[in-house]
């Protein structure tokens, strides 16, 4: 991300007392993380010391500090999906992208997290991939989930 | 003006005043970690929860202000479980190590456990590990993220009161932990203050870390001696454990409680300067040049062989150069001595230093000594300054040369100025602690104590005079100057006898109009301004103030 793309979001905030997380979720929607030169760039435009940015930045689990994938699935761990295999899902998911549970995978395709509830408890096992959910989720439908969003990624990179 | 009732006694304390404070003018102690009075509320450690009649629940007592009629409990069995319970959930990640942790002896979850804790634990999981163990995180600070208890001290210090941001919590809930940003460091004049203010053993000192164990120390009342402010310290020395610490006989540093001086705070310049004090280079025997070099003699030869070259002098060849490291008592006696004693007119005290002392606006002065004030109100210098008797001594003017503790040749004076004055001078007495190039080149050698191994008092920049205290006994055979220059007075036969600081404060009360009307007494452990004025009240001396932790 440019600097000058980030001033742009700092200054549509300008003068708003507490722009800081706002700020940093428009910085997040762009780049999909908080990269650590621009959280530098929005403590000095905003005077607010870089320590306090890097608390808000690691409390909410809306931001990242590390890069994400351009994928991004969400294996609910909560305590329905959990009696009902949960676990079995995000093993699967872990063995097929060949990541742990928080990482990324090397090519950037894909991020895998396990949350702890997404409040559709009758629907688990719940995972959620770039804001779609599945359902009833086996080890087995793992496989074409992931091919799916594949898929898509594909068709979008042919659009543009 | 609230007046209320506290465990049953009443008590009338000022508007906004919170329930801590108030309990604590009452002699009870609240338990806390987050609240420090010299630092914003923050309420987080929830360990000072008390009862209030009405009220329905408990209460923190760092953020509840005292209101007229509020009737507060601070011992209830209520009180006592949720002490209990916020101490487990403290110590519920905490590594437990207080063996081989640098706190143990001063750690507030020692303490508290055995006050209020005393329970077993049911921790069943595993605890979370954090991620940095005793890692420095600046020139002066190690971090145990571990040990810390999040109260926020720390942070809060660097946002109120150096206003420099470098700490912060990061992360959240059981993960949360305190650090600074990545790639940065602790890295402030005022850094030190953290390890004192930190309750548990989270953040130590890198300088003071494994060298004594803090039950082994003794505490003495002091002066810090590195500028003119003066702050308020305590000397921690190692009383009983000589073989720890390679021989460092003064432990530590720590700030005292002086609200018109410091408040709780010290600079890390003063903080660690003191290791002049058990340095290799102190002079521990009084010396004599004998051919081309100087040897070691007693002081009975020494003071003889002063005393004979100084007589053996018109009182206009001797030049003195006193030193505003010295307490008011001795630079009065430098005084007595050589300008009413013997009528010597050339006597300065100040040395320009060589490098900036880069004074801020909060504690640190530019002046490096802690005593130049007193030092002038006491009436000197007499005549010139310190260039203007060199320019005479290399003019060859002077028969005898008297320095304390200065090193000229390593001063901001001009270099070559000081080699022909000490190379056109016969004598040159020298009266100082350490030893550097300007005693090389000294005929006579006088070993004097350092700042914690005497008495006296200092008069900071504003005027107020505060005492020192001796913690530690003088090194080797050296002597408070007050002592030497006692001796010397002696020996010139001026009929001196001076039994101690407090008597010669006494005559100094006396003679100088300045301090009229101080006293040992009056000074007390917080000190008092020059142009003291007693009041008809009878003066009541200040309870000590213990500042480990507030």
């Amino acid at each position: 991300m440019e600097s000058e793309e980030l001033q742009g979001i700092i200054d549509h905030y300008a003068g708003e007392k507490g722009a800081l997380i706002s700020v940093l979720q428009d910085l997040q929607g762009v780049c999909n993380y908080l990269p650590e030169p621009a959280l530098r760039q929005v403590s000095d435009a905003l005077h607010v010391p870089l320590s306090q940015v890097y608390s808000v930045a690691s409390f909410y689990n809306a931001f990242s500090l590390k890069p994400r994938g351009r994928h991004h699935i969400c294996v609910c761990l909560g305590t329905a999906c959990h009696v009902r295999g949960a676990p079995r899902v995000l093993q699967e998911m872990e063995r097929q992208l060949g990541i742990r549970a928080g990482d990324t995978t090397e090519d950037m395709n894909f991020t895998l997290e396990s949350v702890n509830c997404v409040g559709a408890c009758a629907l688990g096992p719940v995972v959620v991939a770039d804001g779609g959910y599945s359902g009833q989720m086996t080890a087995r439908k793992v496989s074409p989930l992931l091919k799916t969003l594949g898929t898509s990624h594909e068709e979008n990179q042919n659009d543009s | 003006m609230p007046t209320l009732t506290i465990d049953g006694q009443q008590v009338t304390v000022p508007e906004k005043t919170n329930v801590i404070e108030a309990a604590k003018t009452l002699g009870i102690e609240i338990p806390h970690y987050c609240y420090h009075p010299g630092l914003s509320v923050a309420g987080n450690c929830r360990m000072c929860m008390v009862e209030i009649e009405k009220a329905p629940k408990l209460a923190i007592g760092c953020f509840t202000p005292c209101t007229e009629g509020m009737v507060v409990f601070t011992n209830t069995e209520k009180v006592k479980q949720a002490r209990k319970d916020v101490l487990e959930f403290l110590l519920s990640n905490h590594p437990l190590d207080c063996p081989v942790c640098d706190q143990a002896g001063e750690c507030w979850l020692q303490i508290y456990y055995m006050q209020h804790g005393q329970y077993e634990s049911r921790m069943m999981e595993n605890k979370i590990k954090k991620s940095k163990k005793a890692t420095s995180i600046g020139p002066h600070v190690n971090l145990d993220q571990e040990r810390c208890v999040l109260c926020g001290r720390c942070v809060r210090f660097c946002d109120e009161i150096t206003k420099t941001h470098e700490l912060g919590i990061f992360g959240r809930g059981n993960r949360e932990e305190l650090d600074v940003f990545p790639g940065k460091q602790l890295d402030n004049r005022y850094s030190g203050n953290v390890v004192d203010i930190c309750p548990v053993g989270a953040l130590t000192d890198r300088d003071f870390r494994f060298q004594v164990r803090v039950w082994y120390l003794g505490v003495q009342d002091s002066v810090c001696p590195g500028c003119s402010r003066g702050c308020n310290i305590q000397i921690h020395y190692n009383r009983n454990r000589p073989h720890h610490g390679h021989g460092r006989r003064v432990a530590r540093l720590k700030p005292r409680y002086n609200s018109h001086v410091n408040q709780f705070w010290m600079c890390d310049e003063g903080r660690y300067g003191y290791k002049f004090v058990d340095a290799g280079d102190r002079i521990i025997s009084p010396m004599l040049r004998r051919g081309a070099e100087l040897q070691m003699a007693t002081w009975g030869e020494t003071l003889a062989a002063s005393a004979e070259r100084i007589r053996a002098v018109n009182p206009s060849q001797i030049g003195v150069i006193a030193w505003p490291q010295l307490t008011n008592e001795e630079l009065y006696l430098v005084r007595r001595l050589f300008v009413d004693g013997l009528g010597c007119k050339n006597v300065s005290f100040s040395v320009p230093s060589k490098k900036d002392g880069g004074g801020d606006d909060f504690l640190i002065t530019a002046d490096k000594n802690p005593n130049t004030r007193g030092a002038g109100e006491i009436g000197l210098p007499i005549a010139d300054s310190t260039g203007d008797i060199l320019q005479a001594a290399s003019r060859g003017e002077f028969k005898l040369l008297h320095i304390f503790g200065h090193d000229l040749l390593s001063s901001g004076l001009d270099q070559p100025l000081v080699e022909s004055a000490l190379a056109a001078t016969e004598t040159v007495i020298f009266q100082g602690s350490n030893s550097h190039l300007t005693v090389d080149r000294a005929d006579i050698v006088l070993p004097s104590a350092t700042f914690a191994e005497k008495s006296g008092s200092f008069t900071n920049f504003e005027g107020r005079v505060q005492r020192i205290h001796e913690a530690v006994p003088p090194l080797g055979d050296a002597l408070p100057d007050w002592q030497i220059l006692n001796r010397m007075a002696r020996a010139l036969e001026m009929g001196w006898d001076y039994q101690g600081t407090e008597h010669i404060f006494k005559e100094l009360a006396e003679n100088v109009a300045a301090f009229s009307g101080l006293s040992y007494c009056v000074l007390g452990d917080q000190g008092e301004l020059l142009g003291y004025k007693p009041t008809n009240e009878a003066h009541i001396p200040t309870e000590p103030v213990t500042t480990v932790i507030i």
